[in-house]
C-alpha cells in the first residue's frame, strides 16, 4: 500500500508552525503530544457536537475554540500559541464549509471508524514526523555542530529529501 | 523571529487567499505587496489596541494574562472583516503574540511587525521568482511538488539568512 500525498502535505503543512518553538527533542516531543491529544479531543468534540452549532458560526466556533484553549495551555504551561497553526492544518476543514451536511451522518455509523481511524494516522503521523526531525536537528546542530540547522533552511533540507521518499516510494500490491 | 518569518511566508504563499498567479509574476508582485501591507496594519493596530489597554489602571495586569485570548480575538475578527484566509489570522496571531513577548513599547513593536512584514514579503516574492523560473525548466516527475518546493525554501532560507547576518 503506498502512503498517501495528502497525508505528507497536512504533516508537513502542520511542522511549520511547529519549527518556531525552540525546543529540544524531548520538549518537542512533549509539544507534539500535547498537539496530538488537543487534535483528537477536537476532533471527536466537533463529530459529537457540531450540529448543536447553527452552519455559519461552526467555523467561528472552531477558532474561538482554538484561541480559548491556546490562552488555556498559555496560562498553564506557558505554551506559546503556534500550535493551534499545527491543529489547525492537521483538522479536517473541510467540514467547517457551510455547504458540510453532518446532520446526514449517523452518530454510529460505518463512516465514523474510518473518519476517526484517518485522524488517528494523521495525528500519529504528525507526532512522528515531529519526533524525527527533532532528532535530527538535535543531532545536527548539538553533536555535528552544523550551523545549517540553527535556521530554517537545514530544516527544509531535511523535509525535502523526505518528501522525495514519500513521493517516490515503491507502490506495493496486496497479496 | 527568523524561523516564524520563513515558516509563515511559506504558509501564506502555499496557502493564501489570493496566491500570487505564477504565470504573471508581476501582477504577483504586486498582490504580495499588498498582502504584506494588510499583514503589517493589522498587526500594528492589534498592538496598538493592546498599549491602549494596557495604559489604564489594572489592566496592564489583565493584558498580560490574558496575552492570548485579546489579541487572538482582535486578529480573529480583522481577518474576517478583511476577508483574509485562517493561515492569515493565524500568522496575525503568532506574530502579534511573538512581537508583543519580545518588544517592550509600542513603537518597538510596530517596527517588528514592519520586520516581520517586510521579511514575509521579501520570502515571497524570491520564493514566486523561483517557481516562475522553474515553471520553463525540465524537472524530473520525481522532483515535482514538495521535494522542489522546500529546495526552494530552503535555499531561499539560506541565502536571506546570510545577507542578514552580513547586513546586521
Amino acid at each position: 500500500m503506498k502512503l498517501p500525498e495528502s497525508l505528507f502535505s497536512r504533516m508537513f503543512l502542520a511542522y511549520l508552525p511547529f519549527m518556531v518553538y525552540p525546543y529540544g527533542f524531548f520538549k518537542a516531543g512533549v509539544a507534539a503530544l500535547w498537539i496530538v491529544l488537543f487534535l483528537w479531543i477536537t476532533v471527536a468534540f466537533f463529530w459529537f457536537f457540531r450540529r448543536f452549532f447553527p452552519d455559519r458560526s461552526l467555523k467561528c466556533a472552531f477558532f474561538l475554540w482554538l484561541i480559548v484553549w491556546a490562552q488555556a495551555a498559555w496560562t498553564l504551561t506557558k505554551l506559546p500559541p503556534y500550535w493551534i497553526a499545527s491543529v489547525f492544518f492537521l483538522a479536517p476543514v473541510s467540514f467547517l464549509e457551510e455547504t458540510a451536511k453532518p446532520g446526514h451522518v449517523r452518530v454510529f455509523s460505518r463512516e465514523v471508524p474510518r473518519y476517526f481511524f484517518e485522524r488517528v494516522l494523521a495525528g500519529t503521523g504528525f507526532a512522528g514526523f515531529v519526533m524525527l526531525l527533532a532528532l535530527v536537528r538535535e543531532i545536527g546542530e548539538k553533536r555535528l555542530g552544523m550551523h545549517l540547522f540553527e535556521q530554517p533552511a537545514g530544516m527544509f533540507l531535511v523535509i525535502a529529501a523526505v518528501a522525495f521518499l514519500w513521493k517516490n516510494q515503491p507502490y506495493r500490491r496486496r497479496g | 523571529m527568523y524561523f516564524l518569518i520563513i515558516s509563515f511566508g511559506f504558509l501564506l504563499a502555499m496557502r493564501g487567499a489570493r496566491p500570487a498567479p505564477l504565470q504573471k509574476p508581476v501582477e504577483g508582485l504586486k498582490r504580495i505587496g499588498r498582502e504584506a501591507t494588510d499583514l503589517f496594519l493589522t498587526m500594528s493596530l492589534i498592538l496598538a489596541l493592546g498599549a491602549f489597554a494596557t495604559a489604564f489602571g489594572k489592566s496592564p495586569l489583565i493584558a498580560r494574562e490574558y496575552a492570548i485570548l485579546g489579541p487572538g480575538l482582535a486578529a480573529y475578527l480583522l481577518s474576517r472583516y478583511q476577508k483574509k484566509t485562517d493561515v492569515f489570522f493565524l500568522a496575525v496571531m503568532a506574530g502579534v503574540f511573538m512581537i508583543s513577548s519580545e518588544r517592550h513599547g509600542l513603537v518597538q513593536g510596530i517596527f517588528g511587525a514592519g520586520v516581520v512584514s517586510a521579511g514575509i514579503a521579501l520570502f515571497q516574492s524570491c520564493f514566486l521568482g523561483l517557481r516562475y523560473k522553474l515553471l520553463f525548466s525540465h524537472m524530473p516527475v520525481s522532483m515535482r511538488g514538495w521535494p522542489n518546493l522546500c529546495l526552494l525554501a530552503g535555499f531561499i532560507s539560506l541565502v536571506l539568512w546570510s545577507l542578514g547576518s552580513l547586513v546586521f
